[in-house]
């Protein structure tokens, strides 16, 4: 399988009143077309962060420092490669919610409390396919039984004519600017507002029609959640950020949504990257997985190997600690607590954790090296 | 070790937020002149009248004001009242205003919240609507009628302002109050059993007082201005009394000079003016800098 | 719930009144040193001496059927002298509050997107300044400069000349709003409106820059807020630009705290009117209260009183219907 999104030795701080706080310690991993990657961690080991890396909307007072996001967007040829770190903010603001999308913890708090959920699913098309909406208008306008007077729906057509060509054109965009001028985009509206009530039932909502004039309030915490996906989806990307998309969900809820997004892996998006501190959802929903511990990736695997074979001693540590039904007596603790990342421990972050330490772990950063097939880790103990 | 007593950390990290912004020191350097100018008037601008220092000393009665010179350091205003001993005395009566006023409405405003917010149900609705009422006429025009109901004077201007100044304080108490009441930690209280009075008192009072903190700072500017303007119209301080507001009412026939030096007169107005603008500066730059330092969203950016 | 409130203020103001005693207040209703005489039989005429409900309910009879008294200052009755000076006021506020809105709303949120920067800290300052003048002493130190010194924007409402004019010649100039700007242009003499305009200068600046101190720190926070919640990530995560982002989502949400604080504005906008009116010699309500309460005229002092509680009633009420307009969550309620 071929790459899509390679993450190089990312860093990223955060420049707080208490001190710099290095969350991303050269984060590296790799995400393949039409695979389901989960990045699992404990709260406050960087998964959000390298995911917001990812599509530099790391939040004030955070900055990437370093690295690069590799983004491979043909997949039979690999040197058609594009660094998302080197691209201008326009090209980013025209990446997301396009090519790359995220869908985040809180469902409540996601939407816009005042703008109805067709329209804020209607954004998406209006952002990014823009064109394809001038087409239709125009095809409608053009059409035998278009019932707007004749100046009129020659205005309108020459006005989307001039869209199509250059939806970006100066004298477009000052009219979206004026108010009064902006009425020629009613029309782009409702196509949006119409394409956004199919991908609305696509995400088995019922009555779309019905439920695209709903504000978000008026809705519940699981079909918001689908909402946000809609939202995500409607332009058909590449790739999927789940940031805890699920934990703030009931259980039921939960498993719907997990089961949406397996779905739609198979039809609709290739590559999902879900990021969750529940390894039961991982080793249901992904293909790879990889575990992050203070800003530093431990090892990656493939899910059942991971499960079956952990070596990082973090995720060995992890797994023992996760209690099964089998198991009797005391509950499996990890000793120590999580480094302040102001003034993380020097070298491996996990080292004074460890019950494998050695001199070299509190010198150096360990790389991810191959431990087995298709199986980093990185950490200084392990033997090749 | 007591340096690191969590409660102390906290107070030195508000102290330091509040300290650590550069508007905040100039307004507590403002004050601690205000004080000082305040606390030393007697020695900096000795009496003539030694039973009410606040007459203004005047030599002579004539009308045109003069300008600064060796006998009158600020100059004198119309009928020869020494501006720089009205601008020192004035001091301390812009404290006793602003304090007394502010203090007052304080207590009344939030021992009103207070019950408002703690009992709830019918008395709150009841002293909802009273506030109400009050609130339904600017803070001016109800002063200015309790002063025309009671009389002139400066003492009748701030029972008037602290008769009506209380009801911003209700509802600020009782929103912080509301708010408070739904949390967790009070829920936990409950929760195990603690009376609701003294939940009211170690939980909600103390973590809800600062809302009402910055806007009594705040307040105190206003409502020293409210009282200048009072005096400025002739419904506050007599004439002749130390306090800033009565002192520009008495230059108001010099605003404008004769036509070749139209800002002859200006000390008469700029100067006890500008006692007045820097008094409040001070106290709005105070409450200002607190309201940032306790406001939990921009703590901790 | 509205008439409750009206009706608390009626029974405020008229017991506030009710402090006086019968002979003082009997006072107000004397207009020549011989009547002073005459009190104890005028007491008993008005019946000031009654219980407070039943004189209560004789002033309010009285104000329903239009009669609010005699205004010493005015020479005539206050419903008259009321829609004679409404207009002066009026026009300031007019003029006013576009203003304030306009510039309140921009620069606070330019203050909030541009968050610890020059442009947020420069417009504190001028915030803090400006909250800290008192209107009385801007207008004063304004008179001073411009009139005084440089000699334009004067005070008063319209020069001597076109006054004299306008009050003699009332066939050749229609007031049709009694207010001089708009008048004149109605009548087509820009000349008026411009002297009018000129006139208005000083008083409009005087208002606005302390209103919009306070506007624009609400905003600002209010900004501030918003662009910290969760669904501007969502659009960002969607690729909505900053200005998507700023101005049709934050702001939008930003306003809803803002219209709360609306209130307080409308009530700063009117006692800032009587302080700008008195300096600036405009003889509009505020003038016309000022007056009254060094004159002691009672009758304008209640009239007035009620009318600023009418108009925050009515505030109110707009305020409350704005904010089911912006916040959807509140319409169905």
């Amino acid at each position: 399988m071929s790459k899509l999104v390679e993450l190089v030795d990312i860093v990223t701080n955060f420049y707080t009143y208490e001190g710099t706080v290095k969350a991303l310690n050269r984060v590296s991993l790799t995400i393949e077309h039409g695979s389901s990657f989960g990045l699992v961690g404990e709260s406050g080991c960087g998964k959000s962060v390298t995911a917001r890396s990812i599509m530099r909307v790391v939040q004030e007072p955070g900055r990437i420092e370093g690295g690069s996001v590799l983004v491979y967007l043909d997949e039979t040829d690999e040197t058609k490669m594009i660094d998302l770190m080197k691209q201008s903010e326009d090209y980013m603001v025209d990446l997301r919610g396009n090519k790359i999308s995220m869908i985040f913890q809180e469902p409540n708090a996601a939407l816009n409390p005042i703008m109805s959920v067709g329209e804020q699913v209607a954004e998406s098309f209006l952002f990014h396919r823009k064109q394809e909406l001038c087409k239709k208008v125009l095809s409608e306008l053009n059409s035998p039984d278009c019932k707007t007077i004749y100046p009129l729906r020659k205005l309108l057509q020459s006005i989307y004519m001039a869209a199509d060509e250059n939806p970006d054109s100066f004298g477009l965009k000052l009219m979206s600017k004026i108010p009064v001028l902006k009425w020629w985009r009613r029309r782009m509206k409702q196509e949006a507002l119409k394409q956004s009530a199919e991908i609305i039932s696509k995400l088995g909502i019922p009555n779309p029609a019905e439920v695209v004039k709903l504000y978000p309030h008026n809705l519940s915490g699981g079909m918001k959640q689908r909402i946000v996906i809609a939202i995500a989806l409607a332009c058909n990307p590449v790739l999927l950020i789940a940031d805890e998309a699920t934990s703030n969900l009931d259980v039921t809820i939960q498993a719907q949504i997990l089961e949406l997004l397996r779905e739609l892996k198979q039809k609709e998006i290739s590559s999902i990257l879900l990021i969750t501190h529940d390894l039961g959802v991982v080793a249901e929903t992904c293909d790879r997985v990889g575990v992050m511990y203070a800003g530093n990736l431990c090892e990656v695997a493939d899910v059942k190997d991971l499960f079956s074979h952990p070596r990082h001693p973090y995720t060995r540590a992890l797994l023992d600690s996760v209690p099964k039904l089998s198991q009797e007596g005391e509950l499996k603790s990890i000793e120590g607590n999580v480094p302040n990342l102001v003034t993380p421990p020097p070298g491996c972050r996990f080292h004074p954790r460890c019950p494998y330490r050695k001199g070299i772990c509190s010198v150096e950063l360990p790389e991810l090296r191959n431990v087995g097939k298709n199986h980093q880790a990185a950490c200084h103990v392990l033997p090749e | 070790m007591i340096a690191n007593h969590p409660r102390l950390k906290e107070l030195k990290f508000t102290l330091r937020r509040i300290f650590g912004n550069p508007l905040a020191i100039i307004g507590f350097s403002l004050l601690l002149f205000f004080i000082a100018v305040a606390v030393f008037a007697p020695y900096i601008a000795p009496p003539k009248y030694e039973h009410n220092p606040y007459l203004m000393p005047h030599k002579g009665y004539s009308q045109t004001p003069r300008p600064p010179s060796k006998q009158n350091i600020f100059g004198t205003t119309a009928g020869q009242y020494d501006i720089f001993y009205g601008a020192v005395w004035g001091t301390r009566t812009a404290f006793k205003i602003g304090i007394f006023v502010v203090c007052i409405a304080a207590c009344i405003g939030v021992i009103l919240g207070v019950i408002s917010g703690y009992y709830g149900g019918i008395v709150d609705e009841l002293l909802m609507r009273i506030v109400d009422i009050v609130f339904a006429i600017p803070l001016l025009v109800l002063t200015m009628a309790i002063v025309v109901a009671f009389g002139r004077g400066l003492d009748k201007v701030m029972i008037a302002l602290a008769m009506v100044g209380w009801r911003s304080y209700v509802r600020v108490m009782r929103s912080s109050i509301l708010t408070l009441r739904e949390l967790d930690f009070v829920q936990a209280a409950r929760a195990m059993g603690v009376s609701n009075i003294k939940i009211m008192l170690r939980h909600i009072l103390p973590n809800g007082i600062y809302p009402v903190l910055v806007m009594a700072f705040m307040d105190i500017g206003s409502m020293v201005v409210v009282a200048a303007f009072m005096s400025f119209v002739g419904l506050g301080a007599p004439k002749g009394y130390a306090d800033w507001g009565q002192m520009v009412a008495l230059a108001r026939n010099y605003i404008v000079g004769p036509p070749d030096d139209p800002l002859k007169y200006w000390y008469a107005i700029v100067i006890p003016g500008g006692c007045i603008v820097l008094f409040v500066l001070a106290w709005n730059l105070i409450g200002d800098a607190l309201r940032d330092a306790f406001d939990p969203k921009i703590r901790r950016g | 719930m509205l008439g409750v409130v009206l009706f608390g203020v009626s029974i405020l103001i008229f017991g506030i009144l009710m402090t006086f005693s019968p002979e003082r207040r009997a006072a107000a209703y004397v207009s020549s040193p011989q009547q002073v005489k005459d009190i104890p039989a005028i007491v008993e005429q008005f019946g000031l001496d009654d219980p407070f409900y039943l004189q209560y309910f004789r002033w309010i009879k009285e104000v329903f059927s239009g009669n609010l008294g005699w205004s010493v200052v005015a020479a005539r009755p206050v419903w008259d002298a009321f829609w004679h000076y409404f207009p002066i006021t009026l026009e300031l506020n007019l003029f006013t509050s576009p203003f304030i809105i306009i510039f309140g709303i921009w620069l606070g949120t330019q203050a909030g997107i541009h968050r610890n920067t020059f442009i947020d800290h420069s417009t504190r300052i001028f915030a803090i300044t400006g909250w800290s003048l008192p209107t009385f002493l801007f207008g004063l130190i304004m008179l001073m400069i411009f009139y005084g010194y440089f000699g334009i924007f004067p005070p008063g409402i319209i020069s001597d000349d076109l006054g004299m004019f306008i009050r003699e010649n009332p066939d050749r100039f229609r007031q049709y709003t009694h207010m001089y700007t708009i008048d004149g242009l109605l009548n087509g003499r820009l000349d008026i409106t411009l002297d009018a305009l000129k006139r208005l200068f000083m008083p409009v600046l005087t208002q606005v820059v302390v209103i919009v101190a306070l506007l624009m720190r609400v905003m600002r926070s209010s900004m501030i807020e918003e662009i910290s919640k969760e669904y501007i990530l969502t659009a960002r995560a969607k690729g909505a630009d900053k200005r998507t982002i700023y101005f049709k989502h934050a702001r939008k949400n930003a306003l809803i705290p803002v219209v709360t604080v609306a209130g307080w504005l409308v009530a700063f906008l009117m006692e800032g009117s009587i302080a700008v009116e008195y300096i600036f010699t405009r003889q509009g309500i505020g003038w016309w209260l000022a007056s009254s309460a060094i004159s002691l005229d009672i009758p304008v002092l209640m009239g007035v009183c009620l009318f600023f509680g009418l108009v925050y009633v009515i505030a109110n009420l707009i305020i409350d219907i704005l904010y089911a307009y912006i916040d959807p969550r509140i319409r169905l309620t």
